[in-house]
C-alpha cells in the first residue's frame, strides 16, 4: 500500500493530506467494545460493554466507567491501556483547576484539556497517539454535558452517541429512539437497549457497566442497581 | 513541548524569581513584611464516638487582628479534617494541596474512604520537604475503617499520635484545659464542652486567638461542622449612627461609567460541534 | 520602615446595600518625597470588577499586568465573566506561588458577582492569604487608621450615596494622619448599572 510508506514517522503527512497514524489509531478504536452516551433533560448517562476475554475473568476487577470529578465521569472505546493514562491526567487536571480557581472544572474545560493532551500526542516525536476515543458526561451550570474525544484531539458535543464496534448501527438505532424531552431513567433503558442491539450473548449487570450524572454528580451504578434496569427490559 | 502547544499551565511549584531582587532590597535596609499569621488555639480531642477539632477565628498580621472570623478548620476529605495554625496561606494551601491528593488517592485506589494515616503521611512528608519553610503546624483529625485518629504535626514534618492535642500559640492555655479535664471514653456532650473550654481558654488567655469558637464533630460516617459554635466576643449594639451628612465630601470631578447590556448572547458549548479536525479523507 | 510603606499607598472597599465601594489614595512617593498625584491604586478588572494594590509601587503595576493577562486568558478559555470569588482565588494563586520571593502588594478586589450581582470584598496578605469579611477590608500604609475609621463609620445595607459618603471619610481621615498616602483619592462605587466614580477633594500636605 502507498500510504504504508508515510507511515514510518507519525509526524509525516502522506501527500494526499492524511496523517495515516490517526486513521490507525481510530481503527483501534472501532474494534474496540462499544460504548453508548445519552443526554436527557436531567442528565446525562454513559454505557459500555464488558465482555471479559474469557470466563475466569474476574470482571469486577477492572472498570470502563470511570469518575474523574465529583460532577464529571467517561468511559472509552478502544485500548484500555492508552484510557488508564487519559483518566490520570483528566482527574489530575480537574484537580489542578479546581486548586488554582477554587471552583469545580466545567465540563467543556475538562475536555478541552484532555483533547488537548490527545492532540499533543500526534504531533510529538517519540509517542504515538492514543487508541481510545472518550465519552465525556457531565453536569455544570444546571444543565448537562455529552462529549466525545478523538485520537486525533478532535471534540464534539452530542444529544446521544455510540463509539467502538458496529458504532454505525448503534448510532442510527439512537436516531430512530432520541427525543429532546428523555428522562434520565428512560434514558438509561435506552443506553441499554443501544447495548442489547447487537450484543453476543446475553446482557447481564456484570457484563455492562453504566455511569450517570445529574445534578448530585457523577457515579457508576453497581452491578445490582442496573440489574433492576435490566428486569425493565424484555 | 507543552510550553508551546499549551500556553495555558504555568509552571509547577514555587517561583523564585523575586527572591534575588527581595534580598538586595532586605539588604538595603528596608525591612520585610510579614505575612498574616492564624495566631491560633487549635485542638483536637478523641471521643468515645470519634474526634472533635476545635479551633478559635482570630488571624494577625503582627499585632493587627486582621480577620476577626477566619475558619481554621479545612476539609480534607469527607472523614477528615484539619486545623492550621501558623502562616495562615500555608495552612490553607498545604491542607488544599493534601485534600487534592486525597482525592486523586481515593479515585486511583477506587476506595469509599482513604484512611486518616494516609493523608497524615501526605502532610509530613510535604512539610518535610520544605524543611520547616512552610509554616504549617496541623491537628489532623479523622474516622476510618480502623476507628478515631488524631495527629498532630509540626512544621518541620514529625508528627504524634495522641488522644488529644493542642496547637498554636494558645496550646500551653488549651492543653492546661485538656491534662485537666480529658479521660478516655468521653460522651459527644462531654467531649464538645472540654474542646470549648480548651478553645475559650485560649481565646480568653492568649493575644495571638480571639473571637469565635468553631467545632467539628466526625463520627464514622457523620460530620458535624458547626460554625460558629460559639460567638465568645458579642460586639455591642451601636447606639447612634455615625455617618456624614450627604455632601459633606468635596467632589472634585464625577466619572459615571453606565453599564449599558446591548446584546446578551447565550454561548453553550454544549451544542454543536466545538472544534472538528478531519482526519477522514 | 517596610518596604511595603516605601511608596505608600490606602486603599479600602465596603460592602453597601446592592454596591460595592473601593477607594485608594493618589499619592505616589518615594519614602517622603513626592513624586505624582494621580498614581491610582485600583484598577478595573472587568465591568463589576476592581483590583487594588497597594504596595511597592513597582509590583503594583506588575502584578496588575499578570493578572491581567491571566484574567484574559480565563475570560478567552471559558467564554464568560469571571466571577469576583473566583477571580480572588486566582491572585491568590499567583501570589503563592510566589512564597518565598514576593510581590510587595495586599491586594483588594470588590465586586459585583456577574450573575447575581451580589456584592463581593475581600483583601489577602503579600503571600495570598483571603480575609472575606461581611463588612469592609483595608490595606496599605495606614491600615491602623483604616481600621478605625471604618469600624466607627460602617453600617450595614448603605445606600451608593451613603456608601460613598463612609468610604470616602473614612479614607480621607485615615490617610490624614498618615505622611506617605493621601494627596487627593478617587471612590469607585460599583453598582449593577453603573459605576461612579468621584475625585474628592482632600488635604495636599
Amino acid at each position: 500500500m502507498a500510504s504504508e510508506r508515510y507511515s514510518f514517522s507519525l509526524t509525516t503527512f502522506s501527500p494526499s493530506g492524511k496523517l495515516v497514524q490517526i486513521e490507525y489509531a481510530l481503527a483501534a478504536v472501532e474494534a474496540g467494545a462499544r460504548s453508548v452516551g445519552i443526554k436527557a433533560s436531567n442528565g446525562v448517562v454513559i454505557a459500555t460493554e464488558k465482555v471479559p476475554k474469557s470466563i475466569l475473568v474476574d470482571e469486577h476487577s477492572v472498570h470502563r466507567v470511570e469518575e474523574v470529578s465529583k460532577h464529571i465521569g467517561m468511559v472509552y472505546s478502544g485500548m484500555g491501556p492508552d484510557y488508564r493514562l487519559l483518566v490520570k491526567t483528566a482527574r489530575k487536571k480537574a484537580q489542578q483547576y479546581s486548586l488554582v480557581y477554587q471552583e469545580e472544572i466545567p465540563t467543556a474545560q475538562l475536555v478541552q484539556r484532555v483533547a488537548s493532551v490527545m492532540q499533543e500526542y500526534t504531533q510529538s516525536g517519540g509517542v504515538r497517539p492514543f487508541g481510545v476515543s472518550l465519552l465525556i458526561c457531565g453536569w455544570d451550570n444546571n444543565r448537562p454535558y455529552l462529549f466525545q474525544c478523538d485520537p486525533s484531539g478532535a471534540y464534539f458535543a452530542w444529544k446521544a452517541t455510540a463509539m467502538g464496534k458496529n458504532y454505525i448501527n448503534g448510532k442510527t438505532f439512537l436516531e430512530k429512539r432520541y427525543n429532546e424531552d428523555l428522562e434520565l431513567e428512560d434514558a438509561v433503558h435506552t443506553a441499554i437497549l443501544t447495548l442489547k442491539e447487537g450484543f453476543e450473548g446475553q446482557i447481564t449487570a456484570d457484563n455492562i457497566e453504566v455511569g450517570i450524572c445529574d445534578a448530585s454528580g457523577f457515579r457508576r451504578l453497581d452491578p445490582n442497581s442496573v440489574k433492576d434496569y435490566l428486569a425493565n427490559i424484555p | 513541548m507543552a510550553s508551546v502547544l499549551l500556553a495555558e499551565n504555568q509552571e509547577p511549584g514555587f517561583s523564585f524569581e523575586n527572591c534575588r531582587r527581595n534580598a538586595f532590597l532586605a539588604k538595603k535596609g528596608n525591612a520585610l513584611p510579614k505575612a498574616t499569621k492564624t495566631g491560633t488555639t487549635i485542638v483536637g480531642i478523641i471521643f468515645k464516638d470519634g474526634v472533635i477539632l476545635g479551633a478559635d477565628t482570630r488571624a494577625t498580621e503582627d499585632t493587627i487582628v486582621s480577620d476577626k472570623n477566619c475558619s481554621k478548620i479545612h476539609y480534607l476529605a469527607k472523614n477528615m479534617y484539619c486545623c492550621g495554625a501558623g502562616t495562615a496561606a500555608d495552612t490553607e494551601v498545604t491542607t488544599q494541596m493534601i485534600c487534592s491528593q486525597l482525592e486523586l488517592h481515593r479515585l486511583s485506589t477506587n476506595r469509599d474512604i482513604v484512611p486518616v494515616v494516609t493523608a497524615c503521611k501526605f502532610l509530613k512528608q510535604m512539610l518535610f520537604r520544605y524543611q520547616g519553610h512552610i509554616g504549617a503546624a496541623l491537628v489532623l483529625g479523622g474516622v476510618d475503617n480502623t476507628g478515631p485518629h488524631l495527629y498532630s504535626i509540626h512544621p518541620h514534618g514529625s508528627s504524634d499520635k495522641l488522644p488529644y492535642t493542642t496547637m498554636g500559640s494558645g496550646s500551653l492555655a488549651a492543653m492546661a484545659v485538656f491534662e485537666a479535664g480529658w479521660k478516655p471514653e468521653l460522651t459527644e456532650e462531654e467531649g464538645k464542652l472540654l474542646v470549648r473550654n480548651a478553645i475559650a481558654a485560649g481565646i480568653f488567655n492568649d493575644l495571638g486567638s480571639g473571637s469565635n469558637i468553631d467545632i467539628c464533630v466526625i463520627r464514622r460516617g457523620s460530620v458535624d461542622y458547626i460554625r460558629p459554635y460559639e460567638t465568645a466576643n458579642l460586639k455591642g449594639e451601636k447606639q447612634m449612627s455615625y455617618s456624614f451628612k450627604k455632601g459633606t465630601t468635596a467632589v472634585l470631578d464625577v466619572k459615571t461609567v453606565p453599564i449599558i447590556i446591548e446584546d446578551v448572547v447565550v454561548h453553550h458549548t454544549g451544542e454543536a460541534a466545538v472544534e472538528s479536525m478531519d482526519t477522514s479523507s | 520602615m517596610s518596604i511595603l510603606t516605601y511608596n505608600g499607598g490606602a486603599i479600602v472597599a465596603m460592602k453597601g446595600d446592592n454596591c460595592v465601594a473601593i477607594a485608594s489614595d493618589l499619592r505616589f512617593g518615594v519614602q517622603a518625597q513626592t513624586l505624582a498625584l494621580d498614581f491610582e491604586k485600583v484598577f478595573p478588572m472587568g465591568p463589576h470588577l476592581y483590583l487594588g494594590l497597594p504596595g511597592l509601587a513597582t509590583d503594583t503595576l506588575t502584578v496588575r499586568d499578570r493578572l491581567k493577562f491571566r484574567l484574559n486568558l480565563y475570560e478567552l478559555r471559558e467564554s464568560r465573566k469571571i466571577h469576583p470569588k473566583t477571580f480572588s482565588a486566582l491572585v491568590s494563586n499567583m501570589l503563592y506561588e510566589r512564597r518565598f520571593g514576593p510581590y510587595f502588594v495586599e491586594p483588594v478586589i470588590a465586586g459585583l458577582d456577574p450573575v447575581t450581582f451580589e456584592p463581593y470584598v475581600c483583601n489577602m496578605d503579600l503571600i495570598g492569604c483571603i480575609n472575606e469579611p461581611e463588612d469592609f477590608v483595608v490595606a496599605g500604609s495606614c491600615t491602623e487608621q483604616l481600621y478605625g475609621m471604618c469600624e466607627a463609620l460602617w453600617e450595614p445595607n448603605l445606600k451608593p450615596d451613603d456608601l460613598f459618603e463612609t468610604c470616602s471619610q473614612a479614607i480621607v481621615n485615615a490617610f490624614d494622619r498618615d505622611a506617605v498616602s493621601g494627596w487627593g483619592a478617587i471612590v469607585h462605587i460599583i453598582e449593577k448599572d453603573k459605576i461612579t466614580s468621584r475625585k474628592i477633594k482632600t488635604r495636599m500636605d
